[in-house]
């Protein structure tokens, strides 16, 4: 009994694995070595400058070769004429890794360039630099600097926000569904706007090959299913455990605006180390105005527990803080790569929070989701973000 | 469960973090690797552990040297007619698979014949026959014209020659005196010309010129990208050579450049020559120099003779006035030596 129970398993496990022993045949036979089935043209190479930094007398460039072919970096000019250059370690890539071009150039603060790479067989690419400003240097003053920004445009706002809570508690179911509505709407908006941003970011400096959309919808997928299942997890867990239901729900929403923030940080802390002062001063008006709305969606759920001013704080501080690290990375560590899966981890967050809002309105709105006061909720919450939105 | 949802928030934040330091931080640099250093073009001195990327191109590692080319005249296998005619015969080869290290490290395909670009300096004698052996061993159609003064069927326009192993024999008087360009004359011309077909044809007056160091210069661009502007100029194709290369002459010494402007794409390359003017025979024709200058500009396959002499010793840089085109490359230097042969010793100062 026992032993034919065994050899029916292995039958189960063999009949599991032949079909995939001949998927591995199958591909190895398509792509592997020697395999000239799918020799589609000629393969081109492409190198991408991932990252310019304008330091002392020098133009430093980091270059990535993201084609399907090594390539050998042979040659820098600036605004189309040749400079002679060193390149470390050397000047061979192999798919996707980097070297350091450095040009020596007399730059000019302020002033346009146009970065040229030419490889072996002549093929140029070029990066335009908008306006040459001085490379951060990591220095303790400037670290402080992006936490006290953070603290502005993260912080402060949220806990603003926050103080809607006791206004908030004091209303009508269906006063509460809306404003519940309303913070599912500006998280929508957000998210909408994470994705434009990413995919912004992903066009203008990534290589074809990551692509760009796909590398967008693969993370927001990912982040999405990974805080949906832990989320849930913790809302079920919430009435046995210390987390009551609503504190649950709003650590959701504040992780997923943290990750927001943390996006917020990076463009704030990308545009100073960009230089563009007026830009970055524009961005942290504009985001510490609409993160004052991102109290009041932490405090919507919380209005139906207890108060409980630690925990409040606790949220604000997740939901907020995330900036300041945002400001580091951004300003001292930027890659365009990085801030694409920030800002989709982020929109993945944000869908992941609206999905659970609306869960939450569902169950204590009599399994409704279609009244006026949610309808309008929701319209009014994007339409804020929007105007909101104008300004930064 | 908790530790579940756990290990996925983790899994999360260890991609966001390994993706971060993957792509936010170059390659770490070895420290074990030796130093040099390099003199950039403004004098400034930098220091790197990696390559250098300038070009500073070596005859050792390619075929083509142009220091080998300013100075090579090829006179032809000479043999006489029975009236005393001098006839002077010449093999060329046109191709177009050639790849030739153009600049160091990048690599073009250019068409050549006798597999340079430019091809080989004919030179003859004002008179002579002029017998060139024309084969095409490329895949595409290719011809010789010469600028010059020949017959009709000779012109290398209407007869084009086919590809692997066609042949056409060009025979003219060679006239009038002058420096002359070749090239192909195959559409798409521009195509045909920028890739590298083109030489320099010298005749010679019967009374020759006086004794000099002579050489030939031909301007010229490449476009490696197709987009119908050059991405590298030189004389003698090779940018910046003659800048790490500079070209020895003497004091007191008469210098003659064949100067031929073979670039496509540029309404106007020129010459301008430091320390010093030169008398300038435009196309060569005349034995009287238009001009004493220090500056020529020239249209396309504009060409001429300048004729100079330096009589203080050092470096002297020669380039386009057009600056961009000496920063792509078409700019050199003169190193000139104390002529140890000079008969009187000069003095200068009180
Ligand atoms: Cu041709």
């Amino acid at each position: 009994m026992e032993l034919s129970n065994k050899s029916s398993k292995g039958k189960m496990i063999a009949s599991g694995i032949i079909p995939f022993v001949f998927l591995v045949i199958m591909m190895a036979y398509i792509f592997g070595p020697g395999a000239d089935l799918l020799d589609l043209g000629i393969p081109l190479p492409e190198i991408t400058m991932e990252k310019v930094d304008f330091v002392d007398s020098e133009i430093q460039v980091i270059v990535r070769n993201t084609g399907p072919i090594p390539v050998e970096v042979a040659m820098a000019d600036i605004n189309d004429r040749i400079q002679p250059a060193a390149v470390e370690p050397d000047r061979y890539l192999n798919r996707y890794e980097t070297a350091l071009v450095r040009i020596p150039f007399e730059w000019n603060e302020a002033e346009p360039y146009i970065i040229g790479i030419t490889i072996e067989d002549g093929t140029r690419f070029e990066k335009e630099i908008e306006a040459a400003a001085p490379a951060l240097e990591p220095t303790l003053e400037l670290a402080a600097f992006f936490a006290i920004i953070g603290t502005y445009v993260g912080i402060i706002p949220v806990m603003i926000g926050l103080l809607w809570l006791p206004f908030i508690k004091k209303i009508s179911k269906q006063k509460y569904h809306f404003f519940l509505a309303l913070t599912a709407g500006l998280l929508l908006f957000l998210g909408i706007d994470s994705i434009e941003e990413a995919i912004e970011v992903s066009e203008e400096n990534l290589a074809g090959s990551f692509n760009g959309v796909l590398l967008v919808a693969t993370v927001i997928t990912f982040s999405f299913l990974g805080l949906y299942y832990t989320g849930e997890k913790l809302v079920s867990k919430a009435g046995s455990s210390r987390f009551t239901k609503p504190v649950a729900i709003a650590l959701m929403i504040a992780i997923g605006i943290g990750l927001h923030n943390f996006g917020e940080g990076l463009a704030i802390g990308a545009a100073v180390g960009l230089g563009s002062i007026a830009f970055s001063t524009f961005l942290i008006v504009g985001f510490a105005l609409h993160n004052t709305t991102e109290g009041i969606a932490i405090a919507a759920p919380m209005s139906r527990g207890k108060t409980m001013i630690g925990k409040l704080a606790a949220l604000g501080l997740i939901a907020g803080a995330p900036a300041i690290f945002g400001g580091w990375v951004g300003g001292f560590v930027y890659s365009p790569f990085t801030s694409v899966i920030f800002l989709s981890i982020g929109a993945g967050a944000i869908f992941q929070v609206i999905i659970t809002i609306l869960k939450w309105i569902r169950e204590e709105g009599d399994k409704n989701l279609s009244s006026a006061a949610v309808a309008s909720g929701f319209a009014i919450g994007m339409l804020v973000m929007y105007l909101t939105s104008i300004f930064v | 469960m908790k530790s579940r949802s756990g290990i996925m928030l983790i899994f999360l934040v260890a991609i966001a973090t390994v993706s971060v330091f993957y792509t936010a931080l170059p390659e770490g640099i070895n420290a074990q690797q030796e130093e040099k250093t390099f003199v950039t073009h403004t004098g400034a001195v930098v220091t790197t552990t990696g390559e250098v990327l300038d070009p500073l191109y070596t005859s050792a590692t390619v075929e083509f040297d142009p220091m080998e080319y300013l100075r090579d005249f090829n006179y032809g296998r000479v043999s006489q007619l029975s009236d005393g005619t001098t006839v002077r015969e010449f093999t060329i080869i046109a191709n177009d698979d050639e790849i030739m290290e153009v600049s160091p490290g990048i690599f073009f395909n250019v068409w050549t014949f006798n597999g340079t670009v430019p091809g080989p300096t004919i030179r003859a004698t004002e008179g002579d026959i002029v017998r060139v052996k024309f084969i095409n061993n490329g895949e595409k159609e290719h011809t010789m014209h010469f600028h010059g003064i020949h017959p009709a069927g000779m012109d290398g326009v209407f007869e084009p020659v086919g590809g692997n192993g066609g042949q056409f024999v060009y025979e003219f008087e060679a006239g009038p005196v002058g420096v002359h360009p070749y090239h192909c004359h195959v559409m798409p011309l521009e195509e045909h010309i920028v890739r590298g077909l083109y030489g320099v044809f010298i005749v010679d007056p019967k009374e020759e010129r006086p004794p000099a160091d002579e050489m030939v210069m031909v301007l010229n661009g490449l476009d490696m990208d197709f987009d119908g502007e050059n991405n590298f100029y030189a004389a003698n194709t090779i940018p910046f050579y003659y800048q790490h290369h500079p070209i020895q002459i003497n004091t007191d010494e008469l210098i003659r450049v064949y100067v031929v402007n073979m670039v496509e794409f540029d309404p106007i390359n020129n010459l301008h020559l430091h320390g010093n003017l030169y008398n300038y025979y435009p196309t060569g024709t005349d034995i009287v120099p238009s001009a004493y200058t220090d500056m020529i500009t020239l249209s396309q396959t504009e060409r001429g003779i300048m004729e100079f002499e330096y009589e203080y010793p050092g470096k002297y840089l020669f380039h386009a006035h057009k600056v961009e085109f000496s920063e792509k490359g078409w700019v050199g230097i003169f190193l000139v030596n104390e002529n140890e042969n000079a008969v009187e010793s000069k003095e200068y100062g009180t």
